[in-house]
């Protein structure tokens, strides 16, 4: 088709071209516009929106365009801004929300444009609008981690708070802990794990003579070069060995009882407590009185053994014939002599082994025949008591073992002694030696009176005798398994025994051969 | 005037006298474009063609002038191609108003209302046309209505329920009412001298 365009006049076809241009450069600057815009009529009828606008409020042109401005903003809040825009001609940047298409509420900066005729009459309104949805977003972000970072802060000062008490909990009971350390009755040296001494109390400084400043820090061998300290590290070790009641002497007047404990947190050691306790004074007390005990033992056994000769030469008739019943008495005088000897005997031995004076002469012996010689010392007796006895022999030979033959007759003959005194009449007394491993097993068994649970604890100590025994009026000086015990185990060996009241003992000893025995000389 | 689009039809229209504004036919391609896409606008621009009177939209000047009879063949051109129905026409006649660019130029002087109706309104109608009158009869705001008149104008019916969606838009615009209602009470395919539309709002 051939459109018949009014072209009669040019400019009008020129203005009509310029006014297009016009438009369309209106409608692309309008498009382009990436900020929402929109112009409402004086009644607040939106009459005009860009893209923008229809992309933020969600409707389409046709459906925005005719829209009341109180459908897409807040009521009372447009109005009010509408008012005060009204008033001053214009309104920037307000904070307002724009409700979607979607129901959707956006946060949004709202500025206004009053447009007025030339008569100055309202016309409308040009809105722009500015969506703060990222801002707020961004600003709510900014708000939430600031109050995660106050947050954080109130328990960064809450664990620090804890920290502090903890901290000052910990000082007070480090304060106590000092406290009782150095104030302790023992000394105290405590090494760390490295082995190197964390501290030391002044009652350990006093045993040292030594100060605290020239010590703390030092590796245990490193201390081995103050001589009151050496005797302690020579008992421990440079590796802090575990030790236990172990007596050190330290100068002439100060023996130390040394003992280290473990310091463990966790299952972890972090550390060595060796604690030093004086028992000086109970040692002077222990010498005194076996000094004492030795002194008298001698002095009474001179006397004794001049009343025992006299008496043996009335008895023998070396001083003239004597009555019947002169004999009973002097018989029983010469034994109650005789045991007053033995008491005094073993009291010797008793002081001997408490003063370390008990000496010994090991030699290579049969064991066997040292027993066999106990055996036949008691032969009379055991005939007298209608004893069932029997020694019980290896079949094959025992090896040799090295002892001293005279004190380990003196452990036997107080075993058998024992089993045959506490074995009622017509009782078994069985002697029995077997070689077990690498040792030399002695059992004395016997039917005897037995020893009563509650006191098989102090068997092995100085002057007991247990309940059962008393009773029997039986002679018994109570220190006969106290010198076994310290003979047995001065050959290296071990003694025990098990025991049921009325139904019997028995004692077992042990000695090594071969290595063990070797190390055992090495002793001597 | 038949309401199905051929080249007896579209001759007649091509000749009434007088010129309407491009803008007016372009708003039916962006109607077209909105509810169905741009391939329909091809089948719209081949109605066209079929009867005789070849338009591209796109190539149409937004200020220029058509001849008249353009503006109802446009019309019968999308209801055929579309299948729409009156409602839709009427649609069409609102979305024009809504994007028209005359209509933002005379915002200016929508208030007050009684001026614009009967001072402005005249005016809007002949940047757009260069033939027909539009007269403003009546307006009661009290009572919420308006009479207007289109004489001069004998184009095709299907344009009077254009300009009953048209004016009705008009009215939303201006009155900021939110329900309207138009009625054409006279038209001159129906015998009167004029077209004469009653509005009411609410």
């Amino acid at each position: 088709m051939e459109i018949d365009k009014n072209k009669n006049e040019d400019k009008i076809s020129i203005l009509l071209e310029d006014l297009d241009s016009l438009k369309s450069y209106i409608e692309d600057l309008f498009s382009f516009l990436p900020l929402p815009v929109c112009f409402i009529s004086p009644i607040g009828v939106i009459l005009e929106t860009n893209p923008a606008f229809e992309k933020i409020s969600g409707y389409k042109i046709d459906e925005i365009i005719g829209k009341s401005i109180e459908d897409i903003f807040a009521k009372e809040k447009t109005k009010e801004i509408f008012k005060e825009a009204e008033e001053k001609g214009f309104v920037k940047t307000r904070e307002i929300s724009v409700f979607t298409k979607e129901k959707k509420e956006i946060p949004v900066s709202l500025s206004i444009i009053v447009r007025k005729s030339k008569e100055g009459e309202i016309s409308g309104y040009f809105i722009g609008l500015f969506d703060l949805t990222d801002i707020k977003t961004y600003q709510k972000n900014l708000e939430e981690e600031a109050k995660d970072l106050q947050d954080s802060r109130s328990a960064l000062i809450n664990i620090l708070e804890d920290v502090e008490e903890a901290r000052k909990s910990a000082e007070e009971e480090e304060n106590k802990t000092l406290a009782i350390i150095t104030n302790f009755a023992d000394g105290l040296l405590v090494f760390n794990k490295e082995g190197r001494l964390f501290l030391i109390n002044p009652q350990a400084e006093d045993f040292f003579d030594v100060k605290s400043r020239d010590i703390v820090g030092r590796p245990i061998l490193e201390l081995a070069t103050f001589p009151t300290i050496e005797p302690v590290v020579g008992l421990i070790g440079g590796e802090i060995k575990g030790v236990f009641r172990k007596e050190v002497q330290i100068k002439e007047n100060l023996i130390l009882e040394v003992s280290t404990v473990s310091m463990m947190r966790e299952e972890e050691k972090f550390g060595t407590l060796i604690i030093l306790h004086d028992v000086s004074r109970e040692k002077m007390i222990e010498r005194m009185k076996t000094e004492f005990v030795s002194l008298s033992a001698h002095q009474l056994r001179t006397p004794l053994s001049a009343i025992k000769w006299t008496l043996k030469m009335l008895l023998d008739g070396d001083l003239g014939k004597i009555t019947g019943e002169q004999r009973d008495f002097i018989e029983k005088t010469y034994k109650s002599n005789e045991r007053m000897i033995n008491l005094i005997n073993d009291l010797l031995d008793v002081s001997r082994i408490e003063e370390g004076r008990y000496l010994y002469k090991p030699i290579l012996t049969n064991l066997e025949s040292v027993i066999q010689f106990v055996v036949n010392s008691y032969k009379e007796e055991i005939e007298r008591k209608k004893l069932k006895f029997e020694f019980k022999k290896p079949e094959k030979k025992l090896p040799e073992v090295r002892v001293d033959v005279e004190k380990i007759k003196l452990a036997i003959d107080n075993l058998l002694g024992n089993a045959i005194r506490y074995t009622l009449a017509g009782g078994e007394v069985t002697v029995s030696l077997k070689c077990v491993k690498k040792e030399i097993e002695l059992s004395v068994k016997d039917t005897g009176v037995g020893i009563p649970k509650d006191q098989q604890g102090r068997v092995f100590t100085k002057f007991f005798r247990a309940a059962n025994a008393i009773r029997m009026e039986t002679e018994g000086s109570g220190l006969g398994l106290f010198i076994a015990k310290n003979i047995i185990e001065a050959h290296g060996g071990k003694i025990w025994f098990e025991s049921e009241e009325n139904q019997g003992t028995t004692f077992h000893f042990s000695l090594p051969v071969k290595e063990k025995f070797k190390e055992f000389l090495k002793e001597f | 005037m038949d309401e199905i689009i051929n080249k007896e039809t579209a001759k007649k229209l091509m000749e009434i006298k007088g010129e309407i504004r491009g803008m007016d036919l372009k708003s039916d391609a962006n109607f077209v474009i909105k509810e169905r896409g741009k391939e329909i606008l091809n089948k719209v621009e081949e109605e066209l063609k079929e009867v005789g009177y070849p338009v591209e939209y796109e190539k149409l000047e937004t200020m220029g002038f058509y001849p008249g009879g353009l503006r109802a063949l446009s019309l019968l051109a999308v209801k055929k191609a579309l299948n729409f129905n009156d409602e839709k026409i009427r649609e069409m006649g609102s979305h024009a108003i809504k994007v028209s660019f005359i209509v933002k130029i005379f915002i200016r002087y929508f208030s007050p209302i009684s001026k614009f109706f009967f001072k402005e309104t005249p005016k809007i109608w002949n940047k757009y046309w260069t033939a027909g009158e539009f007269i403003p009869v009546e307006l009661d705001e009290k009572k919420k209505y308006a009479i207007v008149r289109v004489k001069n104008l004998n184009l095709h019916p299907i344009y009077c329920l254009y300009l009953e969606g048209y004016f009705s838009t008009f009215a939303h615009l201006v009155t900021g009412a939110e329900e309207i209602n138009i009625e054409e009470t006279k038209c001159v395919f129906r015998g009167d001298q004029y077209h004469e539309y009653l509005i009411k709002w609410k």
